[in-house]
């Protein structure tokens, strides 16, 4: 029995298609990434999968029944992308709060430690910092021991240190072999926590697979070069070729093909090569696609 | 649904000044009243007890409104649905709520009582002290209804007016502020249909040497029912709405 099953998910705000036709199977003890650029539909497809909103069309299955069935039984934890911290109340509060609420919890102690919260248990949840907000925030997801563990772009409001803080928490929670599943724009997130990546673009599933070959798809890098108005989407690795005024901008899913061929054109003038940043590799991956 | 109570309380007795405002503007109006002949009139006896039961009522009233509305926050912030993601079932929550704000309104009835029988001398019989407190206390139930109910139907915008004109307008119509004989006739008989009225008239009764009459135990019932149903209706509509971003 699969931990998660999306058959044909599709959910239209309005007239605008959110998600469409999202099918995905996530196994116990698979940790999966769902990447995607903002509006891509990971918050929509999360709460269709949290059972908080009705899908359009397809069907939830979560450890083999329904949404509300899993979360009736605290076998789902899950942890919001903003809010859901009560204000005047303590992180001890709220912890012990969820302990008692759940069957089989772990001691708010074990909470405390796992999300790095020790000595912080008095403090009301106005005190807290970002970082501090969103640990305790993962420490409420897993406190009572969730079978499946569902976080939506748990680090999006995070400096660097708090994110790295963060997934240290996450992974000596994954480590006990949960099954998790969370949300994240950052590819390099997504290569370092998950197993799988599911990437989504403009509502749809455009790519599943380990990291590694999701990487390869869009390890794309931009090379720049002084304009010129030579044809050079026939150069080896080139996908895509802008014009930008005295530039020409190749994107190119190999970069160092791309640039030796350019050399031999001797069009190579005023070289710039950068990596493309993980909404452009998007689009380019979306373009094959298309 | 207990664990909802403990939290709600352990938040409450982190922020004890939220409790004490609610008391305090009552606790101030009584002594006030009751301590300015012009107003009290030559029975100030009297006058100490009626307005003590007046205020206490106020008071209890307040404290309802005002912590039930803090449901609008709770909707607002994500709390809400962040416990729809929890094995506490929403029912347990909104009654776990309303226990937690049946306590708020026990704070004000017992300090109005205190300060009636320490500062203004008000003597009762034991059994009389026995049938109002909890008259006070309990029969305020129908206003933690009305607080939940405002908590789900307002939003952050609408609910300090809207708590504000029915506190206000419940309490002077009801003849909180002023007994209704010395409201103008038409005031009169409507406010003795209103919620505010039939709850503290029973306690009237009981301290003037009576028992709680048949149409105030029948209005105040009515209104429990009708501020019940308003509650039910707001909480389905945001059992219904949890998801809307």
């Amino acid at each position: 029995m699969d931990a998660v099953e999306l058959n044909q998910l599709s959910y239209a705000y309005g007239s605008v298609l959110a998600v469409q036709d999202v099918s995905l199977s996530i196994a116990a003890g698979e940790v999966v990434a769902v990447l995607g650029p903002n509006g891509a539909g990971k918050s929509t497809t999360l709460l269709m999968l949290l059972g908080l909103l009705p899908p359009r069309t397809g069907s939830v299955r979560l450890l083999g029944g329904t949404p509300q069935a899993a979360v009736a039984a605290g076998r789902l934890g899950a942890m919001p992308q903003v809010g859901g911290l009560l204000p005047r109340a303590s992180v001890g509060d709220l912890l012990t709060f969820l302990h008692d609420v759940y069957p089989h919890p772990m001691p708010v102690a074990e909470a405390l430690d796992l999300a790095d919260l020790t000595g912080l248990a008095g403090r009301t949840v106005e005190r807290l910092s970002g970082g501090q907000a969103q640990r305790l925030r993962f420490a409420m997801a897993v406190i009572g021991r969730p079978d499946l563990l569902v976080l939506d772009e748990p680090t999006a409001a995070l400096d660097v240190s708090s994110r790295r803080a963060f997934w240290s928490s996450m992974r000596s929670y994954v480590a006990q072999g949960r099954t998790v599943l969370f949300s994240t724009h950052y590819l390099e997130e997504a290569d370092d926590n998950a197993d799988r990546i599911v990437v989504l673009d403009r509502g749809r599933v455009i790519a599943d697979g380990t990291a590694d070959e999701i990487k390869r798809r869009v390890d794309v890098r931009t090379v720049s070069i002084r304009g010129t108005d030579h044809d050079l989407s026939v150069l080896p690795g080139v996908i895509d070729v802008a014009q930008r005024p005295g530039r020409t901008i190749l994107t190119t899913d190999d970069a160092d093909a791309t640039v030796l061929a350019l050399a031999g054109t001797g069009l190579l003038r005023d070289l710039e090569v950068t990596g493309a940043d993980l909404e452009e590799a998007f689009l380019t991956l979306t373009r094959q696609e298309v | 649904m207990l664990p909802y109570v403990r939290l709600e309380l352990r938040r409450l007795t982190r922020t004890p000044g939220l409790l004490i405002f609610t008391a305090v503007m009552p606790l101030l109006s009584y002594l006030l009243f009751t301590n300015i002949t012009t107003i009290t009139g030559q029975d100030k006896a009297s006058a100490a007890t009626y307005t003590m039961i007046s205020m206490a009522g106020y008071g209890a009233i307040g404290a309802l409104l005002n912590y039930a509305g803090g449901l609008v926050t709770d909707r607002s912030i994500g709390w809400l649905r962040q416990l729809r993601l929890t094995p506490l079932a929403p029912v347990k929550v909104v009654l776990g709520k309303g226990l937690a704000a049946m306590a708020t309104a026990l704070f004000p009835v017992l300090l109005l009582c205190v300060a009636a029988v320490v500062v203004n001398g008000v003597h009762l019989r034991a059994g009389q002290w026995l049938t109002i407190v909890p008259l006070l206390w309990l029969g305020s139930l129908p206003f933690a209804l009305l607080g939940l109910a405002v908590g789900y139907l307002a939003t952050s915008q609408t609910v300090q007016p809207v708590t504000f004109l029915l506190y206000l307008g419940l309490s002077i119509a009801g003849g909180l502020w002023l007994p209704l004989d010395i409201l103008p006739g038409w005031l009169a008989s409507a406010g003795r249909l209103l919620p505010t009225h039939a709850y503290a008239d029973m306690s009237w009764e009981v301290a003037f040497g009576g028992t709680p009459g048949l149409r105030d135990v029948v209005t105040l019932a009515v209104w429990l029912v009708v501020f019940g149903a308003l509650a039910v209706v707001g909480f389905r509509r945001s059992v219904r709405r949890v998801a809307v971003l």
